[in-house]
């Protein structure tokens, strides 16, 4: 997978690793309709997941910011990688009391082992 | 000595891009005022939460394009006011309105952000009102609206820390 970059956000792929697929959030993620651009991404790493049978990782920690959008298009995220089977891993920063609230919060959707969320 | 208060009020153009705009500068401001930086990001996030929502639900088709943001306060108390043109018979005010009383209706805001959740992820597309419940849990803040000499609407968010 290629970097994704819009705007004011990047998710950067950490192409050394082979267990995962791992993007790191960059940047702030402020678009109107971020939906539009982060779908498509996802999809196809959701697709890549498959054919290497390895889960995604997304680390949240370095981000500055997202909107409620950006908030509703990860729900949305979480819900279709459990659709297709695919394991998805969230990392976030506790020590910032916005990442610790939003991503608590999404404890909520922590069923099974294919939605794991972890605090550093 | 004068009393330990702050003002800011602006009219901004309607313009996506002013969000972020606003919401960084409302955050520097507040971390050049208090050391508390985690209630200055709390403080953008519902600046900019409440922005959004007035550029992207502002009647924008009148002359005016601007909304007006006024965020004033003392030590340990903000309110933060966002002031846009609206058509009346738009039913996003009783969405709006509906969203503020749903939220009322749960014993804190950390029930009714979850339960937000769960329900965006079990209706994908609806819109959802989800920047508000965050203002109220994340923020913290005690939100309410009011239509303004029939034609704008007004939304504050009153938060302490």
């Amino acid at each position: 997978m290629n970097d994704f970059v819009a705007g004011d956000l990047t998710l950067a792929v950490n192409a050394a690793r082979r267990d995962a697929i791992e993007l790191t959030w960059l940047g702030r993620s402020n678009d109107r309709n971020p939906d539009k651009l982060l779908t498509p991404y996802w999809d196809a790493a959701l697709v890549e997941a498959a054919e290497r049978r390895v889960p995604i990782e997304l680390h949240f920690q370095k981000l500055q910011h997202f909107n409620s959008s950006t908030i509703t298009v990860i729900i949305q995220f979480i819900q279709e990688a459990r659709r297709r089977g695919a394991h998805l891993v969230v990392f976030y920063d506790q020590a910032l009391k916005w990442q610790k609230l939003s991503f608590d919060a999404m404890r909520v959707f922590v069923k099974d082992e294919l939605f794991q969320l972890r605090s550093v | 000595m004068q009393p330990f208060q702050f003002s800011i009020d602006l009219p901004v153009l309607n313009h996506w891009r002013n969000v972020d705009l606003l919401l960084t500068s409302v955050q520097n401001c507040f971390i050049a005022v208090f050391s508390d930086v985690d209630g200055c990001n709390a403080i953008a996030m519902v600046t900019g939460e409440l922005v959004e929502n007035a550029v992207k639900y502002g009647y924008w088709n009148g002359d005016d394009k601007h909304f007006r943001l006024r965020i004033n306060g003392r030590r340990g108390s903000v309110t933060i006011q966002v002031e846009n043109p609206v058509d009346p018979r738009d039913p996003q005010i009783h969405t709006l309105e509906a969203t503020l009383r749903w939220i009322a209706g749960f014993p804190n805001t950390e029930t009714a952000y979850r339960a937000k959740m769960l329900e965006i992820a079990s209706q994908p597309g609806i819109s959802s009102g989800f920047g508000l419940v965050r203002c109220a849990y994340e923020g913290s803040s005690i939100l309410r609206a009011e239509i303004i000499e029939g034609n704008a609407l007004r939304v504050v968010a009153e938060m302490t820390f």
